[in-house]
């Protein structure tokens, strides 16, 4: 892989907003893939209904042509077809002795007992399917993004990518429901066709004149509203948004006076979204009542027309009224497809959001034959004229130097002389050229980052706290990692004390990203938590911030224990940080400027010389009272 | 229940006029709907008779139609819209009411919870409104109209049809009920797996480089888990309600297939009418199904209201109450008058006390351990805390007297920790007066060392920063809240401990401009680095609430005293590394 130039990716690419306004077969068919492991589930669900929709036929067919038509009104010379629904209640009848009503009335009961099975059964099925495919799918790209290199995340913005796994997956969910929903709609509309072309084709006919009209109107309707719903959408993340900024920030508001000013603005968005919300329902209100009109204008409609047809004796008085109990199901579906366009849509888009994450294949290369890494490391490490680079100009220049085992070594070096990415570098969190950074003499490019980050443990200077209580900050899920190991490593890191003086010890609640500890405690507490993994080698990526007198004598005291028997490579901001070290480099703009010892380097009065003269410079009281009265 | 709901009144008293309107037009639209099956009936008979003339039921469908709709959907738009004005009042004051919220208010509620209250919880009150009410009407309504016309039919089938209506209604109760606590279930597992997500991506660093990526997606199998067992549990529960509902409706329509086929057979009902009667059946099994949910939705708005009154009933900590006489500009001269503080719920003061005098135009470091109070004192003098009476002074006037958006508009604080809305720099910076100049701003970016980073950012001023903006480092945030301190000239600037994450030389090239422009104002700052706060005229010492020492960095050094200790410890580092401190003593002499 050595000098395989990774492409330049568009970042940008993953940030824009991809427009999904095409119905998209090929994304639909991916999505089935996650389903296939349930594809039983999906089969009874697909048969379940199936026997639903029958029964859905059924019922109005018990009451209209097997009650009205042969028990009430036998008179009638023309006879709807009963699909063997006469056959069946005589059947029951001459097998029970019951009269062909009370027999009637069995049959209903049974065929309305078994229709709440099935859609039941459906339904479960239908919910099963998607919910465990689509928590496989969650699962398989939440793994994805997990092993995505650190350039990927330098790059794009976090709330992006967990929308991805949180709301693109949900409107997934919708869609997936969705075409469930179609389907059980679709399949009694399908059979009631069928059922009313038989009875009398004439007034199926004239009945389906009311679909193109009743589609037209849901097309006019759902274009006008889809642009008023995402109004209302965004308004209603807009409010979310300001008022939760402001709870956040409340101190500020407060501090600021903008209490008013901060009003007013919510306010307006409240406005805005009422008026999203009214225009929205008042179509809404509209469209539901004309649906409901249609409805019953049909009823009316098949009456007139029926009415000459039963006196002309061409329908049955019973076929008429099974008619007018189709209506529902005819007109049922124009709606809800009406409905499920635009989530339909949406969740286009969504997927297509889903599928660019899944193929994001920027990784860090992987050896293809790994070696395996004895028991454990001597902990020797070299650094052979590494180069690196972001993006064109050069951070690392040619950077050689090496480590013995159990040495301790100290980076010093203004902001941006590339001290950070040097130790990302060793433990592979960038892409780097074969033979250039070695440990224990393999190419680091030879082992496989989990073991290779196992060995070393890395501090970074902008650690994470994860919120859960202390001991979970310290453990982290390790499985080896016991109760015992935790208190061991947190005495040894000097966390103990603090952490027992806390009002919960060990299971005391941190705040988002540790804000209830000082940076002083969250340092130890990072020391604790490599500890707890007992690497070979350690680096450590010192905080910038000032810290309080007492806990920096703790950290001082923490990192002599931590750096016994193993090499470290220290990055300090502060120089007390490193009076303890072997040796110091001193990086300069991306090279190496000046290594040696402590006194070595002071003796040279170079860079470090400098570095030295400006943290311990006496304080002159004479300059600063005279700054003070100008 | 009916006493949270109650509270509720004032707020839709004010639509009063709009929801009666709305209840008259659905009784009116009622009236029209009953009249479709009234019609089909009379059409039905004549055509059982062979009569052809069916013009009139025909035209009386299609009149009842057309004046339902138009009145319905009146009525409809009308209540529904009193929801959102509800709704729309509620958030207001809701918002309004937590401006003035103080520490011990925001301990015991936590923001997302005060999210969920402001979005989920008012949403349910509109629904009562909007929906509810329209149920109630048509509970009523329907019911009403649908028996009266099934009675006039056939009072015997009637009583028949009856029987399982109760059941119905109480099972759709109960299973709402039930079907709201499973979906409120789903929406915490949903933001709990997102909040996991989140959290993990913010520490995929840390994560990555201590090779947890296998744990960590094991603990969002989890979430995952969770989440989806509450989805198919609210599932269930929804699907069994959409087989049992209908079934139970089922059973009245047996009992006209059976009993008021039996009285067709006798010839003492048409069929007509026996067709009537399933379209009547509908119409009132509909209300008793809706009965449940109102119910249910009652309840669950009762839940809401009293949640939400509960904030609404929690008192403003820090009274307002601003005395005339109090002179508009302050000069800044503050007197702390043996100042005693204890945080609610603690039975030791935090501060205890404490007299001190700073003159106008003094510049005074605040140094101590963790905890010692510095910060709790600071926070007296703009009162983010209720700050007792007769304890601290601003030119002789004691702060309780000023009002509060004096005391905070002519007094900068600087917080700890660095807040940034996620808006531009511009107005993050200006935050106070979001129309100030851009010279100015600028300005004061300048003055907090700032301005170099902003002109590197590709829409300088105009970048948005903050949760969804660009990520700025520790240092930069901290500079960018002194800036927003800084741009306000004030009399008082307090600066509690905001140069933590910035270097020293930074540090040191603020402080001395600051000491350099503001002669003639008052400045306190809070600090761990001696060198710091040698800048300082003088330096307070505070130990465990009470004021140690005080003096200058001269004075304390010779004092001996904690501060001594500071700047031994400072300097030297560790006590065991003595031997390597001479020899840098005397590199760097």
């Amino acid at each position: 892989m050595s000098e395989a130039a990774e492409p330049r990716r568009n970042y940008e690419l993953f940030d824009a907003e991809l427009s999904g306004a095409v119905l998209n077969t090929r994304l639909l068919l991916r999505l089935l893939k996650w389903m296939r492991p349930y594809w039983k589930t999906l089969a009874t669900s697909l048969i379940a209904v199936c026997a639903t929709s029958l029964l859905a036929i059924a019922l109005p067919i018990i009451i209209s042509v097997v009650v009205i038509d042969h028990v009430l009104h036998p008179q009638s010379t023309v006879v709807a077809p009963s699909f063997g629904m006469v056959w069946l209640t005589e059947w029951i009848a001459s097998n029970t002795g019951w009269s062909l009503l009370i027999s009637a009335c069995a049959l209903y009961i049974a065929a309305q007992l078994i229709w709440a099975f099935t859609s039941h059964l459906h339904r479960m099925t239908l919910t099963q399917t998607v919910i465990n495919g689509l928590r496989d799918l969650r699962h398989d790209l939440f793994k994805h993004l997990e092993t995505r290199p650190f350039t990927f995340y330098d790059n794009v913005a976090v709330g992006r990518v967990m929308t991805r796994v949180t709301n693109d997956v949900e409107s997934l969910y919708e869609l997936l429901r969705g075409l469930g929903t179609l389907v059980g709609e679709l399949m009694p509309f399908a059979f009631a066709l069928v059922v009313m072309l038989t009875l009398n084709i004439e007034m199926s006919l004239i009945l389906m004149l009311y679909i193109p009209i009743l589609v037209a109107v849901t097309l006019v309707f759902r274009r006008y509203t889809r642009r008023l719903f995402r109004l209302v959408r965004q308004s209603v993340s807009a409010l979310n948004q300001n008022l939760q900024e402001n709870l956040s920030g409340l101190q500020v508001v407060q501090l600021s006076t903008r209490e008013d000013y901060n009003l007013r603005r919510y306010h307006r968005i409240n406005g805005n979204n009422l008026l999203f919300e009214s225009r929205s329902m008042r179509l809404e209100t509209l469209y539901s009542s004309f649906n409901d009109s249609m409805a019953s204008v049909a009823t009316g409609v098949i009456l007139w027309y029926a009415g000459g047809q039963v006196i002309q004796e061409e329908i049955s008085l019973g076929g008429m009224v099974l008619f007018t109990r189709f209506i529902d199901m005819l007109f049922h579906p124009i709606v809800v497809l009406g409905e499920q366009i635009n989530i339909l849509f949406r969740a286009m888009a969504s997927g297509e959001r889903i599928f660019q994450a899944l193929d994001w294949d920027e990784a860090i290369h992987e050896p293809e034959v790994a070696v395996k890494l004895p028991a454990r490391l001597k902990g020797s490490v070299e650094f052979r004229n590494v180069i690196f680079s972001y993006g064109d100009s050069p951070v690392i220049k040619d950077v050689s130097f090496s480590i013995e085992p159990g040495e301790k070594l100290a980076i010093v070096g203004t902001t941006g002389s590339g001290k950070s990415t040097l130790i990302r570098l060793l433990s592979r969190f960038y892409d780097i050229s074969d033979q250039s950074i070695f440990v224990d003499g393999i190419d680091v490019n030879r082992i496989h980052t989990h073991d290779l980050r196992s060995r070393i443990g890395v501090v970074l200077q902008d650690f994470h706290m994860f919120s859960g209580t202390i001991y979970s900050n310290i453990w982290l899920g390790k499985p080896n990692v016991d109760e015992e190991a935790v208190v061991k490593a947190a005495k040894t890191a000097n966390a103990h004390d603090f952490i027992m003086a806390l009002p919960d010890g060990y299971h005391t609640k941190l705040a988002e990203r540790g804000q209830n500890l000082s940076q002083g405690q969250r340092q130890l507490l990072a020391f604790a938590r490599i500890l707890t993994t007992d690497p070979e080698i350690l680096v450590l990526d010192e905080a910038t911030a000032n810290i309080d007198t007492d806990t920096e004598l703790l950290i001082q005291d923490a990192l002599k224990t931590l750096t016994r028997g193993r090499t470290s490579i220290i990055i300090a901001h502060r120089l007390q940080t490193i009076q303890d070290s072997d040796r110091v480099l001193v990086l300069d703009d991306g090279e190496v400027a000046e290594i040696g010892t402590h006194d070595e380097l002071l003796a040279k009065h170079g860079i470090f010389y400098t570095l030295h003269s400006l943290q311990f410079q006496p304080v002159d009281h004479d300059e600063l009272q005279q700054r003070h009265q100008r | 229940m009916f006493r949270d709901l109650l509270r509720l009144v004032p707020f839709i008293r004010k639509y009063k006029g709009r929801l009666i309107g709305g209840i008259t037009l659905f009784f009116i639209a009622r009236l029209f709907e009953a009249a479709v099956p009234l019609c089909l009936m009379v059409g039905i008979n004549r055509l059982e008779r062979g009569e052809a003339d069916l013009l009139l039921p025909v035209l009386g469908i299609v009149g009842a139609v057309a004046g339902r709709f138009v009145i319905v959907s009146w009525a409809r738009i009308a209540v529904r819209r009193a929801g959102f004005l509800v709704q729309f009042d509620l958030r207001d004051a809701f918002y309004k009411h937590l401006q003035y919220m103080g520490p011990n208010f925001f301990r015991q509620y936590a923001i997302g919870d005060l999210m969920t209250r402001a979005v989920a919880d008012i949403q349910l009150i509109r629904r009562l409104v909007g929906n509810g009410t329209t149920m109630i009407v048509i509970f009523c309504f329907a019911t009403i109209v649908g028996f009266s016309c099934m009675t006039l039919l056939s009072p015997t089938l009637t009583l028949f049809v009856l029987p399982p209506l109760p059941i119905l209604f109480f099972y759709t109760w109960r299973s709402s009920l039930k079907l709201g606590l499973a979906s409120r279930k789903v929406q915490e597992k949903l933001s709990s797996l997102g909040a996991q997500v989140q959290e993990n991506l913010s520490g995929i660093r840390t994560i990555q480089a201590m090779a947890l990526e296998d744990e960590e997606v094991r603990r969002f199998d989890d979430h995952n888990q969770a989440y989806t067992d509450a989805f198919y549990s609210h599932a269930r529960i929804h699907s069994i309600m959409h087989s049992v509902m209908p079934t139970l409706a089922a059973a009245s329509a047996v009992a006209i297939l059976g009993y008021g086929g039996h009285k067709v057979l006798q010839g003492t009902l048409s069929i007509g009418a026996f067709t009537a009667f399933f379209a009547y059946v509908t119409m009132v099994v509909q209300p008793f199904r809706v009965a449940g949910m109102i119910i249910s939705m009652l309840q669950r708005a009762a839940v809401a209201s009293r949640r939400l009154f509960a904030v609404f009933d929690y008192e403003p900590e820090i009274p307002d109450q601003g005395i005339p006489w109090v002179p508009e500009t302050i000069r800044g001269s503050i007197f702390l008058n043996d100042l005693t503080f204890t945080y609610r719920g603690s039975n030791q003061p935090a501060i205890a006390n404490i007299n001190l005098t700073i003159q106008r135009g003094e510049m005074v470091a605040f140094m101590g351990r963790i905890g010692s109070g510095k910060t709790t004192l600071l926070k007296q003098i703009v009162r983010l805390v209720d700050t007792p009476k007769d304890a601290v002074f601003i030119d002789d006037f004691d702060v309780c007297d000023y009002s509060l958006n004096q005391l905070r508009t002519q007094i900068a604080y600087v917080p700890q920790d660095p807040f940034l809305f996620g808006e531009p720099l511009r107005t993050n910076i200006s935050y106070d007066q979001p129309r100030r100049k851009i010279d100015q701003v600028w300005q004061a970016a300048e003055a907090a060392n700032f301005a170099q980073s902003i002109d590197e950012m590709a829409f300088k001023m105009e970048t948005i920063v903050g949760e969804r903006g660009v990520t700025l480092s520790g240092g930069q945030k901290q500079r960018a809240t002194l800036a927003r301190g800084l741009i306000r000239h004030s009399p008082v600037l307090i600066l509690d401990d905001c140069f933590s994450s910035v270097d020293t030389e930074t540090e040191e090239q603020i402080l001395s401009h600051l000491a350099a422009v503001r002669s003639n104002k008052t400045t306190l700052l809070v600090s761990h680095r001696v060198s710091t706060a040698r800048h300082a005229d003088r330096i307070v010492v505070l130990d465990d609430g009470q004021v140690e020492e005080v003096g200058t960095h001269d004075e304390l050094l010779k004092h001996e005293g904690i501060y001594a200790e500071f700047e031994r410890i400072q300097r030297e580092g560790s006590d065991e590394d003595r031997s390597l401190q001479s020899q840098i003593g005397l590199v760097s002499r």
